[in-house]
Formats: C-alpha cells, structure tokens, sequence
C-alpha cells in the first residue's frame, strides 16, 4: 500500500514522534528500537480512521512545502502563539517581582503559556502536528522553547503559586483572597495611623498605630499561621511546603513594619526570674557533688596482684638494661 | 614514676602504701631503678603442690575461650559429619549474617522514629509554651517546664540502666572492642541489655541530653548478632533448637563482629565503615570470608534501614537514608577544596587533637571522681537528672540571652523559637540548642554561610563541649560520636567563618566544609579511631573527594591528641581495670621472659583425678581459676609431672553435673556418653559449682579427664620473650598459656591479666595494677 510506504520512508520523523510523546506525557512506552519496533507500534495506532486521515495530511503537508526542513505554518503558528503568551507572562512576572505579586497577577498568563506549550507537545496524537512538537522542541541542541518552559515551570515551582490558587488554577483560592483583604485592611490602617507621625521621622515612638492596628495585625498573622499550619500537614517536617510567595511575601513585609519600623512588638523580658531559675538549677549539682563527696563513702578498689616467681636475677636484669 | 600506678589504683594507693608495703614495691614500674626488694622463693619449692593461689581471671572479667578445644568428642563430632552437612553449616553463617542486618536496620529504624516522634512532641510542648510565655511574660516557667520535662525523661532512661543493666550504660563501644578483644564483660550481649540499651538510647536522647544515639547502636547490632547466632535466648528460658552448632565463643566472636559491623552501618550509613571498625577494633581473628560476610550483614542492615525509613518518609524506594545520621550532600562546586586548603585543614586537625585531649582529660577526673564517689544507683539516676535540667537551662539561658535573629526561610529550622526577635524571624542560638544533636550538625554543615553569627557559635562550642565531656559516662545509654562531631562542626564553622573574614570573603571559605572539617577532627581527638573513622566519615558525607582531607585532619588530631592523653574509649577500658591486649606488645618489652610473666604456681589436676580433689579445687573461693592444667598420673603427688593437656573449669563442671566418673562407667551402662553437646547446651551460662551436688561416696570416685582435655595446649618454654608470648595471645585468642620447662612439666600459666599489666608509659615500661570492681 502506498500509505506503508509513505510511513516507511520516514521512520526517521515517526521514531522522533514516539520518542517524544514518549518524553512529553508518558502515556505509551517508548518504541522498541529498530524499524520493526515502531512499525508494530505504528500500525497499531493507525487502526483509528481519524489518525489515517492525519497521516495523510502529514505526508500531504511534507510534500506540499517543498523542502522538507522548513517549518511548516500550523508549527510556526503554533511557535507564534508561545512566543506571545511567553512575552506576556514574561512581562507580568517582571512587573511583579517587587512588592511580589507573581501569584495573584500573572497566574492566567502562565496558564496560557501552559495551554500554548501543551498544544506543541500533545499534538503527538495527530501526525501533522507532531512534526511540530518534534521539530520545535527537540531538533536542535538549545531547544529554546524547552528551555523557556522549564523556567516558567520552576520559577512557577519556586514561588509555590499552585498554594494560592484553586485547585484547576482558575482563580486565587478563598483563603487567599481573605488573606490579600486582610493584607490590604492592615495596611491601610498603617497608613492612617501613620500619616499624623511622618513629620516627626523619630522611629522609636509609634505607639498610636501600635494601639491602633494591633487587633488587624493580630488578625493577619493568625490567619497567616493558620493557612501555613494548613499546607504543612499532609508532607512530613523535613519538605515543609511554603505558601506560596505573594503572601509570604505580604506577611514578611507586615512583619518587618510592625516590628522594625514601628517598633510595636515588644515582649516581655523577665530577666530576673530567668537567671533565679536558672542559677537555682546550676547550683543543684554543684550541691550534690559537694555532697556526695563528703558524705558518700568511698569505694575501694581491691587490687588483683600478680602471683609470679620473683627472682632478683630478673629485676637486675630489667634495671640494667633500662638505668 | 609511680604515676600509672597510682592512675590505675588510686583508690587502693592508701592500702598499698600502709597495709602492704611489698604490693606497693611491687606496684612501683619495673625500670626506675628502684630495687623493689622483693622476697623470692625458690621457684620450684612451691610447684606441684595443689595449693590454692589467685592466678587466674576474677569473676567479673572472664576471657573467652576463642581457642578451640580439639579434645577426642570434638574429633568424634567432626568424623560424624559428614562433608554436606559442613556446607549447611556455610549456609546457616549467612543465613544469619543476612538476619543480624535486618534486624539490625529494624532495631534501627525504630530508635530512629520513635526518637523523632518523642522529641517533636517535646519540642512542640515547649515551643508553644515559650510563645505564649514570650508574650504574657513568665518565660521562667517555661525554662522549668523544660527542664522538668528534660529531667523526668531521663530519669526513667536512667533508671532502667542503673537498676535493670548497668552494663548498657555509655556508647557500648568500649564493651564490644573488649569482647572482640577477647575479654568477657558479663552481660554484654544479653536480650535485656539490648533492651534496655535502645530504651535507654531513645530516652536520653528525648531527655536532650548531650548525646547521639549512634555508638549504642554498635552494642545493639553485636546483642543482636549474638543472640541469632546461638539461636535461643537465655533471659526468655527460650530454646529454638537452631544453630546449635554455634554455641562457643569462636563462631560466636565472629557473629558479633559482624552485628558490630551492621551497627555502624546502620548508624552513619556506611557498611564499608563498619567492615573497618570491626577489622580494627577486632583485628586480630580475621579471615577474608569472614570479612565478606560482615561486609554482607553490613549492607543488609543500611538497606533495610534506607528502604523502612523512605516508606516512612513517604517516599518509598527513594533509599536518601541509609543512616540513622545524615550529613546530606556535600556536592556543590563551592565545596570542594584546593590544593592550598590542605594546609588548613591540618592546623584543623592540631584544634581538634588539643580539644579532644582536654575533653578526655577532664572526663577522665570526671570519671574517677564518678567511680570513687557516686557509686550508688539512686546516685547516679539522680546525676544523671540533675545533668539533663542544667542542660535544658543552659540552652535556655544561651537562647535567652543571645540576640542573633535569623529571618525565618520555610524548612530550614525544624522547631523555629521566635522569643525576642521580630515577628519572621528566628533565634539561631536555638537551632543549635533547641534540636535533637543529630539535627544541629546537619545543619551546621548546611546552612547558608551567615546563618550563624560567629559569637553564636563561639558560646555554643563552648557550652557544649563541658555539657558533653559531663554527660558522657553517666549513667544512660548514649554515645560520643554526634556530641564531639557537633563541638567540631561548631568550631569548624566558627573558623570557616573567621577565614572568610581574613580573606574578605573568598569563594572557597565555605563555613560548612569547615564545619565537616571540624567535626572530623574533634571526633579523631577524642575516640581516636583511624581508618574506620575516615571512611565512616567518608561514606556518610557521600563524597569520596573529601576522604583525603579528613583524613588528614583525624590523623594529625590523632597523632597531637596521643601525646596527650590517650582515646576516650580505651581510657575507660583502663579505668574499668578490664586485661585488654593492644595490637602489640609494649616495644622495650623483649627483656622480659615467660618466666617472669607468668603466674606461679599453677594448681594442676592429674590425668586420672578424684572427684572430691576436683569439687575442692573449683568451689575454692579465694582461687577462681579456670583452666587448669592435666599433668600425667603419678602416684607421688609431690612430683610434678609431664603436660598431657588443659581442661577449663566450664568443662570440669559439665562433668560433675553428668557425674563421669570411672566408677558409674563401668557401672552403668545405661549411661549414655557425654557428646559436644551437653557442652554446648550448657554454654554461654554455666553454673557455679556450688549448685552441684557431689555427695560423700561421689568424691572418692575417680575421673577420667583424657577424652575431655585439650590434649594439645600451647606451651612456651620459659625463656619466650613477652612479645613472643604477646603475639599469641592476641593472633590465636588465647586464654590460658602453659609454660614448660626443659622436662614438659608445667611451671607457670600465662593470662591475659599478665600481660595487659605491661604498658609504654613516659618513662619506658610501666607495670600497672588491675583493680577489681
């Protein structure tokens, strides 16, 4: 048949297929290798109508654009819609970095990207397309569009966004949005509190917004700690999760106003108990040797002395050689 | 002069100057000079009689019979079987090789997970005690509840090792090289001390007590091997009828040394390092297949170990523990070292040789001061308490006081303490105190440089060093290792963060390469162990690379700590009065003969005995003697005659309790014969002679000792130099030694006491008195 020939004459471009839906998803073992390895295979996935049509086009597309190293227009549409999602989120991230936003702002661009990556690499199942998936991402030695997903992918790991939203990522999640709320209420009780005293830039005496704002920090740290205490649990003490950055992010910022700027955290230092206690505690085993030693009786060792013939012969023969 | 006998006698020093004034000459080192006057007998004026002089081992510290006894049952049992059944005997040697290390890694992993459970809980209690008290103030109470709660922890770890088994107190270490060395401590490798030994372990660890759980993992594996070996347990009166051929101490010797084996690797991870430690704390019976078969049990017990805990971290057949301590990886590129490094490293191992001669002098006072006053139990639980409540107060008030904040980054700090820094930020005086060790030396090793401020670690290094040189040898189970490996790593730290200030921040000054640095030297000062020490460092550490450099460390700490004071380990063997045989003979030592060694004179049996001689002989008290040597029948019992063999007092005791004698022979002939066997039933506990019978007709029967005795003892003549006799000793395991004369009659037996007395002193060869306790 003229289709198994087709098929044949590129064991090349189908071998890299394989390999790489074999890469991307996983979902099929990898093709044994050797012709007939992924002919079996091959056929076995032609059984559908659909993928025959595919192949057609495949090989109809290879023959249509002339040299077969050019890319064809579905692949460069494809490369066009990354490179924009990719610019977009790029950007977003960039803007965001300071005070973080990453999470809250930049979360559709990434799953876009995530969308536009997916349509390169899931195109295995139909033929045409997987000449785009093996010719943009594998066919050369810096695999650019590889390379950028994996640091969108890491960055998005890192900043461990997937806390803050829902689970099909489509929105931040509920306690997160509480949290920002709260984040922003106490920032702007901050800010009114603060407004009075700017003029004055002494840094030690804030105690009004102290007072003021005690009871929304209070609010926002606990919250905080409840939402930190609800990702720990699940994965064991040493891998911790973080939240993820933006509130992380909020929370350090909070944290360093309300203790290094205003000063408002001021605990209770009780030195003078702590060093009785203590002192008390160092004293008591200085009490029990002392005790010990002078009424303990002590032991005696009895000593195990050797039964041996001693003859001066001998010791003058030790005292010889040794004076 | 006299310093090594006062060292080893102290406490009798009033008894030998005033009640015994010959035992103080004789106390005195043989070679300065001074003529100890002596009076001496004709030797041989003495010989022959049957009278009863102390000449052999005492009752606490019995060697081991590591020679085998080839009398005639043994020759019958090895005709008996035949060529297949010796190969299931093989078979059964790694059947059980592969049991020691799985139960090695279970025992293990059960000290290790039970020890975070407790201590998380701990530590959590605390924690939220000392936020809430951080607030309202009364931070005092805080610090009591710690302490309390320290304190009543290690009570009960204390408790159980003082009342129940003393013998699981300390690392164990030093127990398990004397049995390998040959020397039999009592109870060191029963079913309850292995008990008592991880109940203890895991308590005082919980109980935050300056100490690791690692060393009493050695003593674990080496319980273990023994009981598998022997296939029955005498404290559970259990008898699985398995293995019985094991039953002496040769093949026994063998099966702890590769549970010894299996400890150390189940504690760092590191089976070639526990192939070696057991190589060089035993090293004198070794043969290639055995060493296989330890590497074996070795690999076993990681394996088991890695694939149990990474099921119980969640991460199945991840294998990223294979020790109960961790040093995580040291593989990034900032922490290899270069060629100009090496110079550094060694000025390291001078630090570390220095600190751990301190460490071990203090503890050697410490020590002493120990056995001469708080003998008691209650006295030392209650030691033991008062320890772990200054421990927790130390902490407390090094936490207290210290104002290093270190902004909090996730998962590095397992129990972050907030107390008096600003809200996100930590204390980073209590990683280092409010963690179990095992947690501070990881993270010393790696956590970013600046994690620590150098005032930090300087107090730190300071406060732990004299919390660890008290603790170790109280009364608790617990080892030295992770205590001296967390002083170095806090020192080393220190001085990699003082070197990257001297050289304003160069790439290579890594804090925590310095810090493993550290850690290797401080733990070479003080245990003084070479080889095996390297690679256990190596392996745990994960990167060969690193195993020159520390090994240049621990052998300049080793090298500087030895004109010092000697290892800890072998400090406390000596101060325990135990016979041990080091590697050699001391070097000036070939002047002295067999002759003047051995003890005389020798109670010897004749060939054919009377019962009633024999039960006289064993149930004298005042004599404890075990191995006596046959001599040929005379019918004058004042004429010494002709060697013929040696008989153990273990194998004269089975005898009276089957009642051999010539008489029931002829007799009865319903009476079956005496096999290997019952031997080996009654091993490892014979019973006292006391509790045999032996009634008045009994005793004038007659035994045939010819079947029983090893008819072919080593022998040295009288002139063999103390190396000569030395070097048998420690090659071939020896336990008794006869000496002969020109005529083959016996002079004088030789021990392991005789020897052990002979050490190197300052001042040339120093004769030290054993004590007993």
């Amino acid at each position: 048949m003229g289709l198994a020939a087709r098929l044949v004459l590129l064991p090349g471009l189908l071998l890299g297929l394989s390999a790489g839906q074999g890469l991307g998803f996983g979902r099929r073992p990898p093709p044994q290798s050797g012709p007939e390895g992924w002919a079996l295979g091959g056929g076995r996935r032609l059984l559908s109508l659909e993928l025959l049509e595919e192949a057609e086009d495949l090989s109809l597309a290879l023959l249509g654009t002339g040299l077969p190293g050019e890319l064809p227009p579905e692949c460069r549409e494809l490369l066009v819609g990354f490179a924009n999602s990719s610019v977009r989120l790029t950007g977003c991230l960039v803007r965001s970095a300071r005070p973080v936003r990453l999470c809250q702002s930049c979360y559709r661009h990434f799953q876009s990207v995530t969308e536009q990556l997916e349509n390169i690499t899931r195109a295995v199942g139909n033929s045409s397309e997987s000449n785009c998936a093996k010719s943009l991402l594998m066919s050369d030695r810096v695999q650019l569009v590889v390379i950028l997903s994996q640091f969108f992918n890491s960055t998005w790991e890192k900043a461990n966004c997937a806390n803050c939203l829902k689970n099909n990522s489509e929105g931040l999640s509920n306690s997160t949005i509480e949290f920002l709320h709260l984040f922003n209420t106490t920032l702007t009780c901050f800010e009114q509190n603060f407004q009075g005293q700017a003029i004055n830039l002494v840094p030690s005496n804030h105690t009004e917004v102290c007072r003021n704002c005690s009871q929304t920090y209070r609010n926002l740290n606990a919250l905080y700690n409840e939402m930190q205490k609800m990702t720990g649990q699940g994965s064991d003490s040493e891998h911790r999760m973080h939240l993820c950055i933006d509130v992380e992010d909020a929370m350090n910022i909070t944290r360093r106003l309300w203790s290094r700027t205003f000063n408002c955290s001021v605990p209770c230092s009780d030195t003078v108990p702590v060093i009785a206690v203590s002192s008390f505690i160092l004293f008591l085993p200085v009490i029990f040797y002392l005790s010990s030693f002078l009424h303990s009786k002590q032991k005696k060792r009895i000593l195990i002395l050797p039964k041996r013939i001693q003859s001066n012969a001998s010791l003058v023969n030790i005292q010889e050689k040794y004076s | 002069m006299a310093n090594v006998a006062k060292k080893v006698s102290w406490s009798g020093r009033d008894r030998d100057e005033e009640d015994e004034p010959p035992a103080a000459g004789e106390a005195t080192p043989l070679l300065n000079g001074a003529g100890p006057g002596t009076i001496t007998h004709s030797p041989f004026l003495r010989l022959g009689q049957l009278s009863s002089v102390d000449l052999d081992d005492d009752v606490r510290e019995l060697s081991l019979d590591y020679d085998n006894c080839e009398n005639q049952l043994f020759l019958e049992e090895e005709r008996r079987i035949n060529h297949t059944a010796f190969r299931t005997v093989e078979i059964k040697r790694w059947v059980i090789c592969a049991m020691i290390g799985i139960l090695t890694g279970l025992v293990a992993c059960f000290i290790d997970i039970v020890v975070e459970k407790l201590a998380g809980l701990k530590f959590r209690v605390v924690k939220d005690n000392i936020d809430k008290f951080t607030e309202k103030g009364g931070l005092s109470f805080s610090l009591l509840l710690w302490a309390i709660l320290n304190s009543s922890v290690v009570m009960v770890g204390s408790v159980i090792v003082a009342f129940i088994e003393p013998v699981a107190a300390g690392s164990g270490i030093p127990q398990i090289k004397c049995y390998l060395n040959g020397v039999k401590v009592p109870h060191v490798v029963r079913l309850k001390t292995l008990l008592i030994k991880v109940c203890g372990v895991i308590l005082s660890v919980v109980g935050g007590l300056a100490v690791g759980k690692e060393g009493p993992m050695i003593h674990s594996g080496a319980v273990i091997a023994a009981g598998i070996s022997q296939g029955r347990s005498t404290s559970l009166k259990r008898d699985f009828k398995i293995f019985e051929y094991f039953r002496r101490d040769t093949e026994k010797r063998d099966f702890v040394s590769a549970g010894a084996a299996a400890g150390v690797s189940a504690a760092f991870g590191a089976p070639v390092g526990g192939v070696l430690f057991s190589l060089e704390e035993g090293a004198s019976f070794w043969n290639q297949f055995l060493t296989w078969r330890i590497f074996f049990a070795s690999m076993i017990s990681t394996f088991t170990l890695n694939s149990i805990l990474s099921f119980y971290h969640g991460n199945p057949w991840d294998l990223s523990s294979p020790g109960l301590i961790n040093f995580g990886r040291f593989d990034s590129e900032k922490l290899g070292y270069t060629f100009q490094e090496i110079p550094i490293f060694i000025v390291m191992g001078v630090v570390g040789g220095i600190l751990g001669a301190i460490f071990n002098a203090l503890n050697y006072w410490l020590t002493m001061f120990r056995i001469r006053y708080i003998h008691r139990p209650c006295l030392q639980v209650i030691e033991a308490m008062l320890v772990a409540a200054v421990t927790a107060a130390v902490g407390f008030v090094m936490i207290y006081c210290s104002s290093d904040c270190q902004p909090l980054q996730g998962d590095s700090v397992a129990y972050p303490l907030q107390l008096f820094c600003a809200d996100g930020e930590y204390n980073s005086m209590a990683t280092a105190f409010f963690n179990t060790p095992e947690k501070s030396v990881v993270s010393l090793f790696h956590n970013p440089p600046g994690s620590y401020n150098p005032m930090t670690l300087g107090m730190f290094t300071l406060m732990y060093f004299f919390l660890a040189c008290w603790t170790y040898g109280l009364t608790v189970s617990a080892g030295v290792f992770i205590p001296s490996l967390l002083i170095g790593a806090a020192w080393g730290r220190l001085f990699g963060i003082s070197l990257a200030y001297l050289t304003s921040g160069a790439i290579w000054a890594d804090p925590g390469k310095y810090a493993l640095m550290g850690a290797a030297a401080q733990l070479g000062g003080i245990v003084r162990m070479t080889l095996s020490l390297t690679v256990i460092m190596m392996e745990a550490t994960g990167n060969v690379t690193y195993g020159f450099p520390i090994m240049l460390a621990l052998m300049t700490a080793k090298i500087v700590g030895d004109y010092f004071v000697e290892g800890l380990y072998d400090m406390h063997i000596q101060l325990q009065s135990v016979p041990f045989l080091h590697w050699e003979a001391p070097v000036t030592s070939h002047s002295l003969t067999a002759r003047e060694v051995m003890s005389a004179p020798v109670t010897c049996l004749r060939r054919i005995e009377k019962v009633g001689t024999v039960v006289d002989i064993l149930s004298d008290t005042s004599s404890n003697h075990n191995g006596f040597p046959v001599v040929e029948s005379s019918p004058d019992p004042t004429q010494v005659a002709g060697l013929r063999g040696l008989i153990l007092r273990s194998q004269l005791i089975v005898l009276l309790k089957h009642k051999v004698f010539v008489e029931r022979a002829n007799l009865t002939l319903v009476q079956r014969r005496l096999k290997l066997k019952d031997f080996r039933d009654a091993y490892p506990r014979f019973p006292p002679i006391q509790s045999i019978h032996v009634s008045q007709d009994e005793r004038e029967c007659m035994m045939d000792l010819t079947e029983f005795m090893n008819p072919s003892p080593y022998t040295v003549p009288q002139e063999a130099s103390l190396p000569r006799v030395f070097k048998l000793f420690r090659a071939l395991g020896l336990r008794h030694l006869v000496v002969v004369d020109n005529h083959n009659e016996v002079v004088g037996l030789v021990t392991r006491k005789d020897l052990a007395r002979y050490r190197l002193g300052k001042e040339g060869l120093e004769e030290l008195s054993l004590a007993q306790t």
